[in-house]
């Protein structure tokens, strides 16, 4: 708990200030109920993925990696960061329900250093999207675990497995930071939450499918890359380290110009 | 009206024996020079200039739209200003560190999500802005709304709201106070609240500075007042001073006509005009003069009264000016 009482010193180590000023960020989310609401929807989205995967029959046409190719496993854990749709839908959310309740006022008064209050915010945002790419990843692998024994005894790419875990938590990360970037720069909440859902569940996943070519250098196709997910009929995507570059290059470029907008905004 | 008028509102020692400055809280000058801001082709605020001085509560007036909100959120830093300044004790908003220990700022009646409870929304403000946590509870005591702490927020009445963005602004124990309408929705005990707390704020030397659309709100809390219209300096006085301005009396008689004539007879200057419902408004002249006019000319008197009271007649006569 960041209880000061004695007066801060202007050479109040500024590290300190920004740690207060995210741990203020995470006392907000925490006393609203959103984060639990986006949280159950990461465990019902990931549960139905995994499921899916195991259990959906092949369809002609469509060339899915079956379970016994080490594609096709990486595949059913790369599930595990499903959680990446609801980071980025509560890091807009956070901040476009700051701009409709005008809570952003407040937090302006207090700070009046705009940047670093997105900079709390994005950072923040990115702890809970690390945590739903966390718990996201433990509840994926167990229900993948439980379930797989009923389809096939092939070999765990353990690994990969940790790697995609780790993939899993930075990808849901970022995007969250891009969910508070895009918030900023949309600024009104149905319109962003609709064309993030737009986006992401639709635009993205055709563009990743008929030209993956560009698909790949998308977010979500980053987020393919970093998943070390394969597509389908073969596509690949970018390698581990690409994709998490392209991933953090999205979310900085949008950082920065959410934060570059909200500098001199008027707050009316 | 681009004459820049600027009037300095002296303290006035005697009225209150002198500011008292107690435990560390010391009231600042809050100043505005030149102020102008505009939204695209709307000029908001229009080259305003003005001084507000601690120890005193000062009502900021004007009709609605006419610049009160915009200016103090220039003043607060979240509107930058075209051209022009607005500084707390010299600085501009963004250079105070801290500013939550220096100013306090209550804007309108929203900025709460309405499912987190009142101290977990001051704990959140406290945390950002660098100060005890515990204020959080000590200030919705300060504002009698210690029943409802763990109340989601989005229950509240307008009235407990207003109190809720009071508590915020006394988090970090300021100096200075910035309260836009803040008696908005409080029902008249709530303002009779609302009227002790902040001239007892005042009187611990701190800076009160209220902005209302309606004098009558504040004529019995404010010490001096600041009114524009149209985004323009209109007067800055002490509020005595705005009634200030000669006799001026009220007389309903069922005989004006001979009772006119005996007052010019005694009194050349005198001016009568007989309003709408009947009664005479009369200036330049006193009571006695009135009373012994009536005598004389055996007027009947049924009302004879000082009309200096009325001064939302001031007010609006002050702000109706600018619409022309």
């Amino acid at each position: 708990m960041s209880v000061q009482t004695a007066p801060a010193s202007p050479t109040t180590s500024s590290t300190a200030h920004r740690r207060r000023l995210v741990s203020a960020e995470i006392l907000k989310i925490t006393t609203t109920k959103m984060w639990l609401g986006m949280l159950i929807g990461v465990v019902l989205y990931i549960g139905i993925g995994v499921v899916a995967t195991i259990f959906a029959p092949t369809q002609p046409g469509v060339d899915v990696p079956t379970l016994e190719t080490a594609d096709g496993m990486r595949n059913l854990f790369a599930n595990g960061g499903g959680g990446y749709v609801f980071a980025i839908v509560i890091g807009a959310l956070g901040m476009t329900q700051e701009l409709r309740h005008q809570t952003l006022t407040s937090m302006l008064l207090a700070e009046p250093r705009r940047n670093r209050v997105m900079v709390a915010k994005m950072g923040a945002y990115g702890l809970v999207g690390a945590f739903y790419g966390l718990v996201g990843i433990v509840f994926g692998y167990l229900l993948a675990l439980a379930l797989l024994p009923l389809k096939t005894h092939a070999d765990l790419p353990t690994t990969a497995m940790w790697q995609i875990a780790g993939g899993a938590i930075l990808g849901c990360a970022l995007f969250a930071v891009l969910g508070v970037a895009v918030g900023t720069l949309v600024r009104n909440q149905i319109g962003a939450i609709l064309g993030i859902l737009v986006w992401v569940l639709l635009i993205e996943q055709l563009v990743v499918v008929f030209l993956p070519k560009v698909g790949k250098w998308l977010p979500g196709g980053a987020l393919g890359g970093v998943l070390q997910a394969t597509g389908f009929n073969g596509t690949t995507y970018l390698p581990v380290w690409g994709g998490s570059l392209v991933l953090i290059g999205y979310a900085v470029v949008f950082g920065m110009l959410a934060a570059a907008t909200t500098q001199r905004r008027d707050v009316t | 009206m681009t004459e820049q008028l600027r009037t300095e509102i002296a303290p006035d020692p005697g009225r209150h024996g002198g500011p008292v400055v107690s435990g560390g809280t010391r009231g600042a000058t809050i100043e505005v020079t030149s102020l102008t801001k505009h939204f695209g082709d709307v000029v908001a605020v229009d080259d305003l200039s003005f001084s507000v001085q601690p120890g005193r509560v000062t009502g900021f007036l004007g009709p609605n739209g006419s610049g009160k909100t915009t200016t103090l959120r220039c003043l607060l830093g979240l509107v930058t200003p075209t051209s022009g300044s607005a500084t707390i004790d010299g600085r501009r908003y963004h250079d105070i560190h801290t500013p939550a220990r220096v100013v306090g700022a209550a804007l309108e009646a929203t900025g709460f999500h309405p499912g987190r409870s009142a101290r977990n929304h001051l704990r959140v403000l406290a945390r950002a802005g660098g100060i005890d946590e515990r204020r959080a509870e000590e200030t919705l005591e300060l504002v009698g709304l210690s029943d409802s702490v763990n109340r989601a927020v989005g229950g509240f009445s307008l009235g407990m709201r207003q109190r809720l963005q009071l508590a915020a602004a006394l988090l970090g124990d300021p100096g200075v106070l910035v309260l836009d309408e803040p008696a908005n929705g409080l029902d008249p005990e709530g303002i009779a609240w609302l009227r002790a707390f902040l001239r007892y704020l005042a009187s611990e030397g701190r800076t009160v500075l209220v902005s209302s659309h309606m004098l009558s709100e504040v004529e019995q809390t404010v010490d001096d007042i600041v009114i524009i219209a149209r985004g323009k300096f209109i007067r800055a006085c002490p509020l005595a001073e705005l009634t200030d301005h000669g006799q001026r009396l009220i007389v309903r008689t069922p005989h004006a006509e001979a009772l006119t004539a005996a007052l010019l007879g005694v009194a050349p200057d005198v001016h009568v005009v007989v309003q709408d419902d009947g009664s005479l408004l009369i200036d330049n002249v006193e009571a006695p003069t009135v009373g012994r006019a009536a005598l004389e000319s055996h007027a009947e008197l049924h009302e004879l009264r000082p009309a200096t009271s009325d001064l939302e007649e001031v007010f609006l006569s002050l702000t109706g000016g600018a619409q022309s």
